[in-house]
């Protein structure tokens, strides 16, 4: 069953708006860009890393998905596949953070490393060509996950072949695998390396929980606009949100125990080679950002989803999902711009004009890839099993 | 599996086989319990487990006598088995609370037919885990000075300590896994208060079932405890081991301060349940004759859960090895080239060959359907487990940061009898626990009957 009329123009209303906000968001980025090439640079990087945690945490989401076939996947598949057929633009919006390398970190900067021992011990791994090609070896090994993802869901849909689920679920383990350990060390490379002295070994799969949370809290805000679509209307019951409020609440959960248990063990360590990472992001206004971070990304949500009412209607958890997805966005920029300022905390226009013109294409080559196909896969034989297991 | 309905639907074992009526389930599971004979099997596996528990006690009372010295630790290596015990142990138990409350809440109905004995695991592993924090005092008889309580003496635990958080983890955590198991059992006791023709044990039977009559009330009521209890576990299977491993990482010691050491460790302990629940299941079935309920496909669950965790305990070796190098540190980067060319490396080599590479073989669908594979793979990740506490505990206390403070450590005779003791009282107790409770949850393997008719039908 194709899109109903209704859906596909509301789909393209959204793609329409977000074009619209992402170009002129975009150009205004370029002319400052011109403005002050370091500050564009800075805001860019969160801007990329948060979209591209929507972009790649779909490729996890999905597989783990397909491992483990629950109906609540089934809800949110679609989506998730969309989301992950932008990796290619991701690639391309990749360029900027080539070009801005010396300005984005200063291991890339050959005078620093001439006075600096540690970034002369770290030269086999931090070094221009070699960041060059690992992006590029992380952005192919997520193409070819995403590819067989969505290629044989898309197969699925047009031949019946239900041997393809099978095929799905044993990618679903591997999937997962080669995805931890790309983003783990693009976590490293794009984040991490930032502070080229710091190190933190949960730091990439922090990350990762962090691209999970926002997959699972974007895909939730856009799957309650599309509830009377045809297919999705016959499967989505109020149990399915409360599922996605669920995952929400342990994502949130894991995401605060990585982030206390790096922190105690940091401050607790106290070590000079570590604690300067905390110190610059509890200083200077800094402090009342993290502050802010403990109350929104954790305690409200935390609290709100305890609630099982708040799970099972859809009108409200959206609106805790769109918490959720701002809050990630303030996190990432606590992690990064302190990297930039860390005597004091600075908020630049293009923070936020950036991060928007980022995600007003990204959005819009998501839509374009969402209105192609059904919105549920309707010849999965497990989403029937889904659908009767109540 | 002949009838299939559809032939794509991945093959899958069913939870429980079929031909099996109410009347049947309680028969079989509780008949284990309720008959006269007991079988020649168990009298020789409860006397070797007897006799190990012997030696713990005569361990232990020698150790009263002497003092910790008969153990092998020494100054750089003032935690020796004692603590890799512990880590062990703890380990182990919490697989079972994560079959019986994480499984619940994740509506995996499979867990059904493991989680009773899992659950009595954790106890028994608790136990055993608990023995070793309070031997290693040295004064036992002093434990409750760990507690914060107001004393005549001013004396105060310090707070910052992860040592003392482990007191209110570990014992929280001991009582609500009683109360879980032991709510779980009350059904479980009225059928047995039912079904038993000796009158003593009708009167035990009956006491331990609080008056349980199956009215619509008590399984209200029943639900309603058993779900905030498993809502209850659940933070704590992550809380305990997240503060053994803070023990650790919270010190600035070289393999042990990493930020990775929370979630790994918990992993690991989770890695290391699953183990020890596939090695005690996969006989117990057997001997027992309960093939029906515990199913290959149970089995393959949990070698595959085993799998998913075993990788975890990977990725953090990795990132370990990673950082070791990137952090620039000269003693991050000693330690690990110690761990591969010090004086313990055939132990990492073992712990690599163990944890790293035994479980890969469940990737291959012939392993997964081989019960010998399995369990044997579960010994491996058993054996591993233990070297890899080793590895953390001795390598970095051994050789820290002043060469001439270093020392080697090897555990001595009484170190291994301990050790060997614990794994008596463990077994005692299990084997008690198989011939005096249903070792099957009666009344939830009903429900599966229902269950699995129904998915039969609608399909």
């Amino acid at each position: 069953m194709e899109l109903s009329e209704t859906i596909k123009e509301r789909i393209e209303g959204w793609q329409k708006r977000a074009l619209t906000v992402g170009v002129i968001a975009a150009a205004v980025s370029v002319a400052g860009a011109f403005l002050s090439p370091a500050q564009f640079f800075q805001s860019y990087l969160v801007g990329y890393l948060f979209w591209i945690g929507i972009a790649a945490g779909s490729i996890v989401i999905l597989s783990l998905h397909h491992l483990v076939a629950g109906g609540w996947g089934f809800t949110i598949q679609r989506i998730l596949e969309s989301s992950a057929r932008t990796i290619p633009l991701m690639a391309l919006l990749f360029i900027p953070v080539v070009l801005g390398m010396k300005d984005l970190f200063i291991w890339a900067r050959p005078e620093v490393v001439a006075d600096d021992l540690i970034l002369q011990h770290k030269a086999p791994y931090l070094n221009q060509t070699f960041f060059v090609v690992r992006a590029l070896f992380f952005f192919l090994v997520w193409s070819v996950l995403y590819f067989f993802l969505t290629k044989w869901s898309a197969d699925q849909d047009k031949n019946g072949d239900a041997a393809l689920s099978r095929k799905l679920q044993r990618f679903g383990g591997p999937g997962i695998l080669l995805f931890m350990i790309t983003m783990t060390f693009a976590t490293i490379d794009w984040s991490m390396s930032l502070d080229p002295h710091w190190f933190s070994t949960i730091f990439g799969l922090m990350f990762i929980i962090g691209q999970g949370l926002l997959t699972l809290a974007f895909a939730t805000i856009v799957v309650s606009g599309l509830t009377d679509d045809d297919n999705l209307a016959a499967f989505v019951k109020k149990k399915h949100f409360h599922d996605l409020g669920n995952l929400l609440l342990a994502f949130v959960s894991l995401w605060a125990y990585m982030s206390v248990s790096q922190f105690l063990i940091i401050w607790s360590g106290n070590l000079p080679e570590e604690i300067p990472w905390y110190l610059h992001r509890s200083h200077g206004g800094w402090d009342w950002l993290v502050l802010f971070v403990v109350i929104f990304h954790f305690a409200v949500p935390f609290a709100l989803l305890l609630l099982r009412r708040n799970k099972r209607r859809a009108n409200i958890l959206v609106k805790i999902a769109f918490g959720i997805a701002l809050m990630r966005l303030v996190d990432l920029f606590w992690v990064i711009a302190p990297n930039f300022h860390p005597h004091g905390i600075s908020v630049h226009w293009l923070d936020l004009v950036a991060p928007a013109g980022i995600g007003g294409i990204w959005l819009a080559f998501f839509f374009y890839n969402l209105k192609g196909r059904a919105l549920l896969p309707i010849n999965d034989p497990r989403l029937s099993e889904a659908a009767a297991h109540e | 599996m002949a009838k299939n309905e559809t032939s794509d639907k991945p093959a899958q074992a069913p939870l429980i086989e079929p031909g099996h009526t109410y009347g049947s389930i309680t028969d079989k599971i509780s008949s284990v319990v309720t008959t006269r004979k007991t079988p020649i099997s168990w009298f020789i596996g409860f006397a070797i487990a007897f006799s190990l528990l012997m030696v713990f006690l005569s361990s232990t009372a020698y150790l009263l006598m002497k003092g910790t010295g008969i153990w092998g630790i020494n100054v750089p290596v003032s935690w020796g088995f004692a603590i890799i015990n512990f880590v062990w142990w703890i380990g182990i138990g919490h697989a079972g609370t994560l079959i019986s409350a994480i499984l619940l809440l994740l509506r995996q109905e499979w867990r059904t037919s493991i989680n009773r004995f899992a659950e009595a695991m954790t106890l028994f592993a608790v136990a055993a885990a608990g023995m070793f924090p309070l031997l290693h005092m040295g004064r036992p008889w002093l434990f409750y000075w760990l507690m914060p309580y107001p004393n005549t003496m001013a004396m105060w635990p310090q707070f910052r300590s992860p040592l003392v958080w482990d007191v209110f983890a570990v014992s929280t955590y001991a009582t609500v896994s009683l109360l879980f198991w032991y709510v779980g059992l009350v059904p479980d006791f009225a059928t047995l208060r039912d079904r038993v023709n000796n009158r003593g044990a009708k009167l035990v039977y009956g006491m331990l079932s609080m008056g349980w009559r199956g009215s619509a009330i008590h399984w209200y009521r029943y639900e309603t405890a058993y779900l905030l209890l498993a809502g209850l576990a659940t933070p704590l299977v992550v809380s305990v081991h997240t503060v053994v491993s803070f023990d650790f990482a919270m010190g600035v010691i070289p393999g042990w301060h990493a930020t990775i050491f929370p979630p790994y460790f918990v992993a690991g302990a989770i890695y290391a349940g699953f183990a020890m629940v596939l090695t005690l299941s996969i006989p117990l079935r057997k001997v027992y004759g309960l093939e029906d309920f515990i199913t290959m496909r149970h089995l393959q669950n949990m070698a595959k859960v085993m799998l998913a965790t075993g990788l975890i305990v990977v990725y953090g070796y990795m990132m370990e090895i990673f950082t070791a190098w990137y952090s620039a540190g000269e003693f991050e980067e000693a330690m690990i080239s110690n761990r591969f060319n010090g004086p313990y490396k055939w132990v990492f080599y073992s712990l690599l060959l163990c944890n790293a590479v035994a479980p890969q073989f469940i990737w291959f669908s012939k392993v997964q359907n081989s019960v010998i594979g399995i369990f044997i793979i579960a010994m491996f990740v058993n054996v591993g487990m233990w070297l890899e506490r080793f590895i953390i505990v001795v390598t970095s206390l051994s050789q820290d940061f002043l060469p001439s403070s270093w020392d080697t450590y090897t555990g001595t005779i009484w170190d291994w009898a301990t050790y060997a003791g614990t794994i008596g009282l463990f077994l005692t107790l299990m084997f008690l626990f198989l011939r005096l409770l249903p070792s099957i949850s009666i009344f939830e393997m009903r429900t599966m009957v229902v269950e699995e008719d129904k998915g039969g039908k609608e399909s």
